[in-house]
């Protein structure tokens, strides 16, 4: 689109300039040339959005009401990834922790990549092309696969757990790890993470000393109610009162907490390694290519699958077959 | 043409016209009110391009030069100055619903059923907000993935680029407000599960919920607040910070360049 740029007034070989004469030389002038580009495009993008206007309404549904809740309902597309997140772990941790910290990442990136090789074209460093690319597509598939496992009984994840015994029901301390079923049903393996804390269940040996009453830890009856030291203290006011009367439920920690944020870890850990091994990652910049082109995947991808993949009671589900249930 | 021919006397029919012509377009751009709102004629020289650019007031946000790489499409394609474009649309469309809306819970969802239907052109306005609206959010994504993988937030554009988180959280928040405003199932309910989201944050859960949507529920305190946020303090804040985006650009020394 660049127009050649006229010859300046007064551009006398040799002449006195502020700035070196190749540098002045590769210069355009805004107006025409930028003004121009601005220009059509502005006017491209107005013709785009009248026609679509006119051929696509806006939604509008019946007006609100507290006591009709459509299912599923859903947030618009841009924090729909985050209702998803909430489908996997703690509710703080997918919708304020892990956004807030992924926002502070995106801020602190140039204070972090500080270097200033590679700036100013398109993916400057040596490799940065397929760092790109392998990790869009591995942060498809990890968040694809993590969704699915998540929903084991739809995709039949289960199967590769259904090894793990159920549990006897009438056994006081059951020694093997074992997934509790409901009464009645059959053998399920593990469905969601959640099952680690709502259906797994094991003992082991442990002194009355340390805490215990019958010379078992069962997991994950023994461990849900531990209090946190000075919860029973009266002092504080305003929000750290939540701190009375706290007690921390481990499992639940773990099958919300540890489990699905280490999961993150470690994906992220393990795809900077593998590119670092591969002599793909050599810079800072490529670690944070690999970052921040993995955040910005799996916030399009969860979006995706909470648009398309989601129907009522936030199950899993092809998009045909999503029938909104109005209320 | 012959030189020594009398002037003003024309030979032809082609001759006549063009005479004619000069006149309307000195009747046109020569008069008084014309020169009075436009200081200068079409610039046609380099030295009057850039004096146009520096002294405008519209195009005085560009520097008067820039180097050839940024003209090109494929360097920016134009990502951001179509977000700023998609504000400015934004704005004038948001100007004309706000003639027919009321944000009160007895009459928002009629207002904006009868704009749909009694007010000429009111689908389409707010048809237009709409999609555009969408294609803002769209284009600062793809903008901040212009300009990371470019590496442009490198020294010294870094605060920049923390400006421009700021305004990617802005556009967020601005058509999250938004969103509420027709009051009909589909508002109510994803600004719920936005509701149930902010109550989530640890210790502060509950006065989040308080403080920005006036209550524990999604009512008429939670209309009001967004339809403020949404009208005029989020746009305030954004054209404060796109005011200064724009203004580091060139503070930085123009858009970044390979060393
Ligand atoms: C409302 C949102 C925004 C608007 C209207 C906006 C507008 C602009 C415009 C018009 C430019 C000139 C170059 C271009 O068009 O690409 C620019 C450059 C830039 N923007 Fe934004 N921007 C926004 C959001 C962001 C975001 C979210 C980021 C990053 C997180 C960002 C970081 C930058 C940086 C670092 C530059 C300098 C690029 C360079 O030197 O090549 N901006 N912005």
């Amino acid at each position: 689109m660049a127009i050649e740029a006229p010859p300046a007034p007064g551009r006398a070989p040799g002449a006195a300039r502020p700035r070196p004469k190749r540098e002045r030389e590769e210069e355009v002038l805004v107006w025409p040339d930028l003004v121009f580009v601005e220009f059509i495009s502005a006017v491209l993008f107005t013709i785009t959005f009248v026609i679509l206007s006119v051929l696509i309404n806006a939604p509008l549904l019946n007006r609100a009401n507290t006591d009709v809740t459509p299912n599923p309902s859903k947030a618009p597309w841009y924090f729909l990834n985050l209702q998803e997140l909430l489908l996997h772990m703690d509710k703080a941790w997918a919708g304020v922790l892990l956004p807030t910290i992924a926002l502070g990442f995106f801020a602190a990136i140039p204070y972090l990549d500080r270097s200033r090789e590679a700036q100013g074209i398109w993916f400057g460093t040596k490799y940065s092309v397929r760092i790109t690319i392998i990790t869009a597509i591995y942060a498809i598939f990890i968040c694809g696969l993590l969704v699915a496992f998540d929903a084991g009984d739809r995709t039949k994840f289960e199967y590769a757990t259904r090894w793990i015994p159920s549990c006897d029901n009438s056994a006081q301390h059951v020694g093997v790890p074992c997934l509790r079923d409901e009464a009645g049903a059959k053998h399920l393996g593990i469905v969601t993470t959640k099952d680690f804390s709502k259906r797994l269940q094991f003992s082991i040996p442990w002194p009355d000393a340390l805490g215990t009453d019958d010379g078992h830890l069962d997991w994950p009856r023994d461990l849900d109610r531990i209090p946190v030291p000075f919860n029973n203290v009266d002092c504080c006011y305003g929000s750290l009162h939540l701190w009375k009367g706290m007690n921390l439920n481990i499992p639940d920690i773990m099958a919300n907490q540890v489990i699905p944020l280490s999961t993150i870890a470690f994906f992220t850990v393990l795809i900077i390694y593998v590119l670092f091994r591969l002599g793909w990652v050599r810079t800072r910049r490529d670690v944070f290519i690999t970052m921040f082109t993995g955040v910005l995947t799996a916030y399009l991808v969860l979006s995706l699958v909470g648009s398309f993949f989601r129907g009522q009671g936030q199950a899993l589900i092809w998009p045909w077959e999503i029938k909104v249930d109005p209320g | 043409m012959a030189l020594t021919e009398e002037p003003g006397k024309p030979r032809n029919f082609q001759e006549r016209i063009g005479i004619l012509q000069d006149r309307i377009y000195d009747k046109i751009f020569h008069n008084y009110i014309w020169q009075s709102i436009f200081r200068s004629g079409y610039p046609n020289t380099p030295r009057n391009q850039m004096l146009v650019v520096a002294t405008n007031v519209f195009l005085h946000l560009h520097p008067t030069r820039l180097h050839r790489t940024h003209v090109k499409i494929t360097h920016t394609y134009c990502l951001g100055g179509l977000t700023f474009f998609m504000f400015l649309v934004l704005t004038v469309t948001g100007v004309l619903l706000m003639f027919y809306y009321v944000p009160s819970v007895d009459r928002a969802y009629q207002d904006i059923a009868a704009l749909e239907t009694n007010v000429k052109f009111g689908l389409l306005m707010r048809n237009l907000h709409r999609w555009t609206a969408h294609a803002m959010v769209i284009l600062v994504f793809l903008h901040m993935m212009r300009v990371f993988y470019t590496g442009a937030y490198k020294p010294p554009r870094e605060f920049n680029w923390v400006v421009g988180v700021i305004l990617l959280v802005l556009t967020l928040v601005l058509s999250f407000t938004g969103y509420l405003l027709p009051w009909d199932q589909l508002a109510l309910w994803a600004v719920t599960v936005g509701h149930g989201i902010a109550g989530s944050a640890p210790y502060f859960g509950d006065e989040t919920q308080l403080i920005v949507f006036g209550g524990y529920e999604i009512g008429p305190n939670a209309l009001i607040r967004f339809y403020t946020l949404h009208v005029i303090a989020l746009p305030l804040l954004a054209a404060i910070f796109m005011a200064v985006h724009f203004w580091r650009i060139r503070r930085d020394g123009g858009m970044a360049r390979p060393l």
